[in-house]
């Protein structure tokens, strides 16, 4: 039972937290099939359709990086399921981030933001690193916080669109109402009709014979070599979004997870790469040397280069790369076996895997894509015409 | 996760208003005075000074900022009693920022106001010792800095990537990623998107602060950057680690300046700070 006791603790909390917010939000529907739990919506962000449509034209619009060359847009591609294909993101200063530019899709179920951080948590607080985060620079929008309001402000439509998302504010041009809008755009980027999910409803004409192989395989098969559960994916990919890392609604437990999965080992410690080091650069504790977030597998064809510094280049290598049970770098400054890296999640071992079984996950995974959501225009860039 | 931690959080979340102030009690006003040093020398942004840490350095110093909280005076009968600070642009609630930086880079990073007191009231009486933490407290650090009260809606001082602030910045050169840096704030913090944020911190870097003999009418509390660095090798960085120190728990190059301000660095047992010092 003692699980339980947060929540009862923390009830006032929400209750308590409000500052002069206004009720529930009266229309707002979240368009999510029957086996797809709401996504969390802080108490003082409630959905309604100006906001994300505010939030929209924010999400997209350059006005948000100093230099005016970059939008959140710039990095989170919609028909890349909101990634940018490159192995590591590029500022608007042209710094090259250390991490890929992880998918937005469905990031409102996220048990925790980016790749590896233990902190960030609400999409609310999130918007402010790319913005104002300094190392590296990805919007270079800090100490411009009055510059940022004053574009807005100057805006032929933000004014009108500001005061829509927010009717009972008197001054509705502000940090946290550009902040809520992007987090509510983002919240309702929901991606749950691929292929398996219409499998999952019932459809059997969804998948064909090769995709319910990998599913079956995926979800916990015996191979062909005659090992139950040789392949282990669902343990780090699974749950609605394809990710142990979720959060909903519903849900009364922190699942954050973090895993190593064995892309490097550049010594008996375990590291990785410096600079790129997983939650290890937070904590500082050496059993987090290279655990990274699992990303939800979702749209998952779509969104190459894979891993969170892009460094392998197709889901092949990727399954050849798990078969393996971790990466072999033979030389290089980043040579080391990853199958031995000490921090490696137990469970990935490696597997046999014959070429059929290698065809079939590939269908199953290429079945994840909700080809919706690439195209939808509610999640759209209003300046591209 | 505790039901300690949680009580604590749900409690102090529960007390943040909507902006209010703290309202202003009656008793006497009371100011501290604080200045930036390097060594010998004032502070003065855009400067450069020599002979700093362990290789001799020179740096020119172009941020200087800090945050302080929970800010006491001791009394006659020997007991810490806070000052209520009056609310103003630089304070809000519990917390104060110290600002010697004018905006000197001439980029968007400074600001030309500066802040050189802690103002605030006490009960009437007779004050001769101080006590007070370079930081930002628990329930402010982890609020949504979006709409925090000034001066902690500055960006600048957000520390956003680790649901916080600096507590403490200081920036050299042009703030390129190869002048010498030091941002601290609190790391390896826990957030619950269950709980709706930071739970926990594993390294709250709050800095302890105590002067038993202080007169607030006479005395100057000095911050004092050559003692920050005293010991440590500005010219040499961890490869592949922000130059200088981000705070970050495996960059050997904070473990000096960590020592300096008597905070803890991967196990070490630290003595009293040295950074600030009473004139």
């Amino acid at each position: 039972m003692k699980h339980l006791t947060p929540i009862l603790v923390l009830l006032p909390l929400f209750f308590g937290a409000g500052c002069g917010d206004s009720d529930a939000a009266p229309g707002w529907v979240w368009d999510l099939p029957d086996t797809v739990p709401e996504p969390r919506v802080p108490e003082d962000n409630p959905m309604t359709v100006e906001k994300v449509e505010l939030g929209r034209f924010l999400f997209y619009d350059t006005k948000l990086s100093a230099n005016q060359t970059q939008s959140c847009g710039s990095c989170h591609v919609q028909e890349l399921a909101f990634t940018d294909g490159l192995a590591q993101a590029e500022g608007s200063t042209g710094q090259i981030h250390p991490r890929s530019s992880m998918s937005i899709v469905n990031a409102g179920y996220a048990a925790s933001l980016t790749w590896a951080n233990e902190a960030v948590v609400l999409l609310e607080k999130q918007a402010l690193v790319p913005m104002f985060g300094e190392d590296p620079v990805e919007l270079g929008m800090a100490g411009m916080e009055d510059e940022l309001l004053r574009r807005m402000r100057e805006d032929e439509n933000y004014p009108a669109m500001f005061a829509a998302a927010y009717p009972d504010q008197m001054d509705p041009i502000s940090l946290d109402g550009i902040t809520k809008a992007i987090a509510a755009f983002q919240r309702q980027v929901t991606s749950f009709n691929s292929k398996v999910d219409r499998w999952q409803q019932g459809d059997r004409t969804a998948l064909d014979e090769s995709a319910q192989r990998g599913m079956a395989l995926f979800f916990g098969g015996t191979n062909a070599a005659g090992v139950e559960d040789a392949f282990e994916c669902f343990h780090c990919h699974g749950g609605f979004l394809f990710s142990q890392s979720s959060d909903d609604a519903m849900q009364v437990f922190d699942q954050k997870f973090f895993a190593n999965n064995g892309l490097y080992n550049l010594d008996d410690d375990g590291s990785y790469p410096a600079g790129n080091e997983g939650i290890y650069e937070m904590s500082g504790d050496p059993a987090d040397k290279g655990r990274f977030k699992p990303p939800s597998l979702r749209n998952i064809a779509v969104t190459a280069p894979y891993m969170h510094d892009g460094s392998i280049e197709t889901l092949e290598e990727v399954l050849d790369h798990y078969a393996r049970g971790g990466r072999l770098i033979e030389s290089g400054p980043n040579a080391g076996d990853g199958k031995e890296n000490p921090n490696k999640n137990t469970l990935l071992n490696g597997f046999a895997m014959t070429d059929q079984e290698k065809q079939d996950m590939l269908a199953f995974l290429r079945a994840l894509t909700d080809e919706d959501l690439l195209t939808n225009p509610a999640h759209s860039d209003p300046f591209a015409e | 996760m505790n039901k300690v931690t949680i009580l604590v959080v749900a409690l102090g979340l529960a007390g943040i208003g909507c902006g209010d102030s703290s309202s202003g009690s009656t008793g006497q006003t009371v100011t501290i005075d604080f200045v930036a040093k390097v060594g010998a020398e004032d502070f003065v942004c855009g400067d450069t000074y020599d002979n700093l840490g362990a290789d001799d350095s020179s740096l020119q110093l172009s941020d200087f900022r800090f945050f302080v909280q929970d800010v006491e005076l001791k009394n006659a009968n020997g007991d810490y009693v806070a000052v209520t600070l009056t609310s103003s642009a630089w304070q809000t609630e519990n917390v104060t920022l110290l600002d010697f930086e004018d905006g000197c880079s001439g980029n968007d990073f400074g600001t030309p106001e500066m802040n050189m007191v802690v103002t605030g009231t006490v009960p009437a009486g007779t004050y001769d010792g101080l006590r007070f933490e370079m930081g930002v407290p628990f329930d402010l650090n982890h609020e949504n800095p979006a709409t925090a009260a000034p001066p902690l809606n500055l960006t600048t001082m957000q520390w956003s990537w680790q649901d916080g602030y600096k507590f403490l910045r200081v920036d050299s050169g042009n703030f390129s990623m190869t002048d010498w840096r030091m941002h601290l704030g609190s790391t390896g913090c826990d957030g619950d998107a269950v709980a709706g944020g930071t739970t926990a911190c594993d390294n709250p870097n709050r800095v302890e602060v105590e002067f038993a003999s202080f007169d607030p009418t006479a005395d100057t509390v000095v911050a004092d950057f050559a003692a920050l660095v005293d010991g440590a090798a500005l010219d040499v960085n961890q490869p592949e680690t922000p130059f200088g120190c981000m705070a970050g728990p495996g960059d050997s190059d904070c473990a000096p300046l960590f020592d300096n301000l008597g905070l803890p660095f991967a196990g070490s047992t630290p003595g009293p700070q040295q950074f600030f010092y009473v004139e």
